[in-house]
């Protein structure tokens, strides 16, 4: 298949309510033309909402929906010509695998002989050449997906809409698909928006993320920034793991427990903020070590293995307590200290993150 | 040591096995011993009179006589008529209610539905005879049509065909709903958004998709009211004036007019054997156990 | 009179509703506006008389009986049924012979008394006509009934053989006293059902029970119709606009018979020997116009003369009336009633 045009799309105000809930509340949105992005957010956050306007399934109150140049805000679904791969798939039973792929041909009026060459194409893309004939109901899974894949991209549409469209197989056909369908994305180069509550999945695939919560974007970013400097709280837990400490302000900077914290870049908002510890950026540290870290005494609650890495609970001289990760390495193992053990961890000014605690 | 020690416990599992089998065939027993006293044994008794005449020695008289009187033929005609075109306009009446009432929020789908199923709490006889104080010739639908000027002479509306169909489909109209409706039901909104998203409008999308879904609803209600009209009685006697004869009214006659027993039983006989080779060729068409089951 | 519904239904409440409790006696008959003048007259007053338990049950006809002859559960001592029937059912061995020394016939009209089955009224099967539709212009005659130019209008005709045949020959044009004659000759059954294949298309029910063709009279559904004189004359007290001739009528009637097995056959046949007294002959005729078969009914002075008039038997009446003949029916009646139904199905 050749690479498709693709279309940026520009979200403006777009705004739903169900009574007086607001699934989305005034959103504004520019994705990029051939743009990989994530819709990232719990359940009841509005991704789906957000996903099901783009697709015209879902009629805003209000706001405008621009797909390159084009308002199709009150584009009925079937003439907005965007792919979708829905959570379930959406297979028609009735129809084999070919039959599923040629629907939306047949209905654009391609020649009968194209229909057939672009079908087997379209299937040995996602690797399923020759499973034309086959019955929905034969098929597996990943199989599945697949299909559901070919169906919605077999006629070069120039935004493709996926909603979680890997939440239902096991771990690892997840892994290798989200691969696949980053390759895929890389290879067709169409728009892609793609709804997920996975933030592994979401940081694995996107080329940006829109953390969404309660209707609102929270954060739009690529994903390490996301990761490394999340916007607020809420981002900063919904992806990654993280610890939080109070933090007073300091002329110059802020102090946990008294102790001036070095950090790389300081927040320029006023107002109450917190420390963001991830548990891998801290540092078990020995007698004597420590130059240059912010460092942190306290004492271990727990410690757990978790086969690739180590997990330890500490409860800081202050009252916080803070998760640390360690790697599972020989030498690792035998200097972990015990639960109930005094520790010492250490931060790094760059990995040393104050967020507004919105 | 022993093959007891190497498999432990094997006999005692399968004595497990069999026992649960057991009890499961047990629960399924007074059903099964219903279906012989109530079903099985009459139909071979019947299968068994049909075969001996009047006299009681073994013959094929009644046979013969169905194939060589014609007005037998006629009547056999007149019943798949009768049910074929009951079936019909159910279908043509009822799937667009069914369709209706599936689009409709669940609440509200199962209060129509309460409506739907209302016929069924008053008697078949009742139902049938309302129809007859309905429709006759000084009935409350020829009075208010004439009143209203919509025809100036009484309409011949029952004591025939129309009459005997109007009646039938009120009856048969909730069987063949209850199935379309399920089979609706049944199908995943997903279906009719993919199909919207791939392009087809709301006529496409039904056509496309919906409409091959609810076929299986669609095909076992129709199996069911074609097979429930094939056995009337009580309507084509009331509301079809003695004109409408079909194979139970004939098999009454014989029984009342001619005390011949042989003969109404090998009328049930071909009946029964009439419609076991429908079923087996609406079974070839469609996948039977699909119909039966219900799902897609 | 005989009502014809839903024999399959009925017979299977029959069956099970198991033996009856113990009765001294139990009687069953047609239902309806029949049965209870029956009860009142006839049923009632004689077990009191008797002194005697009395239980009453309705059944469709003859063939309710035979199921239960056949599965020796016979719980019924009396039945009520048409002369024919009785005379088909004596022959096939399913009722007792009557003991004639018991019951006093002496004074009944002749034939109504047969080995099986003692006459209890005598009734019409007459040519009525909705007189909204003719006025006072009714149709006299079956050859009138048959004539669609002078007294246009639906029909409305018996689906079954019995009484069937006869009108046809008259209307076309055999004379009363040579009906069974024609008959019971070669092709005569054939050219009654073909006069009656003539009117066909203006029969708009073919009516099957006793009950329908009354409400098909006091519906107005119909405009003219064959059937019993005395359902017309029970709508006509209704108020249902409907008249009827006894000219070229066929006489018949009921009768009472014991059932093969009975529980309490003796007390049975003094029963009929109770019934078969005039006074309650005489008393029955006030619940409805059918004629007593006893003859002395009349002497008895209850019976209003203006009354005794508008009854099947009144020899008035009797005298324009073709008898039912039982030994034509015994001899025919299977093959004419084929012959009947293929019509009916053509």
């Amino acid at each position: 298949m050749a690479r498709a045009a693709a279309l940026p799309i520009a979200i403006r105000q777009v705004t739903k309510t169900y009574g007086r809930v607001h699934a989305l509340d005034h959103v504004d949105l520019d994705i990029r033309s051939g743009e990989f992005l994530t819709l990232l957010g719990p359940s009841g956050s509005g991704k789906t909402t957000l996903l099901m306007v783009l697709a015209g399934f879902t009629r805003p109150d209000h706001g405008s929906l621009l797909f390159g140049e084009e308002e199709v805000v009150r584009r009925p679904p079937h003439k907005r010509d965007v792919g979708m791969v829905f959570q379930n798939y959406a297979l028609f039973p009735h129809m084999s695998v070919a039959g599923n792929v040629a629907f939306p041909l047949k209905l654009r009026g391609v020649p009968r002989a194209d229909v057939g060459r672009r079908v087997e194409a379209a299937l040995e893309l996602v690797q399923l050449g020759g499973y034309g004939e086959r019955r929905i109901d034969q098929l597996s899974g990943g199989q599945r997906q697949r299909v559901a894949l070919a169906r919605a991209i077999v006629f070069e549409p120039r935004i493709l809409l996926m909603d979680e469209p890997l939440s239902a197989l096991d771990k690892q056909l997840r892994e290798r698909m989200q691969i696949e369908l980053r390759r895929l994305h890389d290879r067709l180069g169409m728009t892609t928006v793609y709804v997920t509550h996975d933030q592994r999945e979401a940081l694995t695939m996107s080329d940006r993320i829109a953390v969404i919560n309660g209707g609102g974007i929270m954060q739009l970013d690529q994903p390490q920034r996301l990761y490394e400097q999340p916007a607020n709280r809420f981002v900063a837990e919904f992806i990654g793991e993280s610890s939080f400490l109070p933090v007073e302000r300091v002329p110059g900077g802020f102090a946990h427990a008294g102790r001036v914290l070095a950090i790389q870049s300081l927040p320029a908002a006023a107002g109450r903020h917190l420390l963001m510890i991830r548990p891998e950026r801290l540092q078990l540290l020995g007698a004597g070590m420590g130059e240059g870290l912010n460092l942190f005494d306290g004492t271990v609650e727990e410690v757990v293995y978790q086969g690739d890495s180590i997990l330890l609970q500490a409860v800081l001289a202050s009252g916080a307590r803070v998760a640390a990760r360690a790697p599972a390495t020989a030498g690792a193992m035998a200097a972990v200290p015990r639960a109930g053990e005094a520790v010492r961890l250490g931060l790094g000014p760059a990995d040393t993150v104050i967020l507004a605690d919105a | 040591m022993t093959a007891i020690a190497e498999r432990p416990n094997a006999a005692g599992l399968r004595r497990d096995a069999f026992l649960e089998r057991l009890a499961l065939f047990g629960l399924g027993s007074p059903a099964l011993l219903l279906v012989l006293v109530a079903m099985v044994l009459p139909v071979g008794w019947l299968f068994w009179l049909s075969f001996l005449a009047d006299d009681g020695s073994p013959s094929l008289e009644h046979y013969r006589r169905m194939w060589q009187e014609p007005s037998y033929g006629r009547t056999f005609f007149v019943t798949f008529q009768v049910s074929l075109l009951t079936t019909g306009i159910c279908i043509v009446v009822g799937y667009p209610l069914a369709y209706v009432l599936s689009q409709l929020p669940r609440r509200a789908a199962n209060l129509a539905m309460i409506g739907v199923l209302l016929p069924f709490w008053t008697s078949l006889l009742v139902r049938t005879y309302a129809w007859l104080v309905l429709l006759q010739r000084q009935g409350l639908v020829n009075q208010w049509g004439i009143e209203l000027g919509l025809w100036s002479e009484p309409l011949a509306l029952v004591h025939n065909l129309q009459g005997t169909l109007v009646g039938m489909v009120h009856i048969m109209l909730p069987f063949l709903i209850l199935p379309v409706y399920g089979s609706m039901r049944a199908i995943d909104r997903d279906y009719l958004k993919a199909a919207a998203n791939l392009g087809a409008g709301p006529v496409g999308a039904f056509w496309k998709v919906f409409f091959p879904l609810s076929l299986p609803g669609l095909f076992g209600g129709a199996l069911i009211v074609f097979i429930l009209c094939l056995g009337f009685y009580v309507t084509p006697a009331v509301l079809g004036g003695g004109r409408v004869i079909m194979v139970s009214n004939r098999i009454a006659t014989d029984i009342e007019l001619f005390f011949n027993w042989g003969a109404a039983s090998a009328l049930g006989v071909v009946l029964l054997g009439l419609t076991l080779a429908l079923l087996y060729v609406a079974s070839r068409l469609v996948r039977l156990d699909r119909v039966l089951g219900g799902g897609h | 009179m005989r009502n014809r519904a839903i024999p399959a239904a009925t017979i299977a409440v029959l069956l099970a509703a198991g033996p009856a409790l113990a009765q001294d006696l139990t009687v069953v008959s047609f239902g309806g506006a029949y049965q209870a003048g029956q009860s009142k007259a006839l049923f009632q007053p004689a077990a009191a008389a008797m002194g005697i338990k009395l239980k009453e049950e309705t059944y469709t006809g003859i063939a309710d009986l035979r199921l239960k002859v056949r599965a020796n559960a016979v719980t019924w001592d009396i039945v009520t049924s048409g002369s024919g029937s009785a005379a088909r059912a004596g022959a096939e061995g399913i009722l007792e012979k009557l003991d004639y020394k018991l019951i006093d016939v002496s004074s009944f009209l002749p034939g109504t008394a047969q080995e099986y089955c003692v006459g209890g009224d005598v009734f019409s099967t007459v040519l009525a006509w909705n007189t909204k539709t003719y006025g006072d212009k009714g149709p006299q005659s079956w050859a009138d009934f048959w004539d669609v130019k002078k007294f246009p209008g639906k029909r409305s005709y018996r689906n079954g053989v019995a009484g069937s045949l006869e009108p046809a020959l008259m209307a076309d044009g055999v004379p009363m006293d040579k009906v069974y004659a024609t008959l019971s000759a070669p092709g005569g059954i054939e050219r009654a059902i073909r006069k009656i294949k003539e009117l066909k298309p203006h029969i708009a029910v073919w009516w099957s029970s006793g009950a329908q063709h009354a409400q098909l009279m006091k519906d107005g559904e119909v405009d003219m119709i064959n059937g019993w004189n005395g359902r017309f004359d029970v709508i006509a007290k209704d108020g249902a606009k409907v008249a009827y001739t006894f000219n070229q009528a066929l006489l018949d009637y009921d009768c009472y018979a014991i059932a093969k097995g009975a529980p309490n056959k003796d007390r049975a046949m003094k029963f009929l020997a109770e019934i078969s007294k005039p006074q309650y002959q005489a008393e029955f005729t006030k619940y409805i116009t059918y004629g007593p078969t006893n003859k002395k009914a009349y002497d008895l002075g209850t019976i209003d003369a203006e009354y005794a008039k508008k009854l099947p038997s009144h020899p008035d009446n009797a005298a324009r009336q073709l008898p039912v003949d039982l030994a034509w029916y015994i001899q025919n009646e299977a093959k004419a009633a084929a012959a009947y139904q293929n019509m009916l199905t053509e």
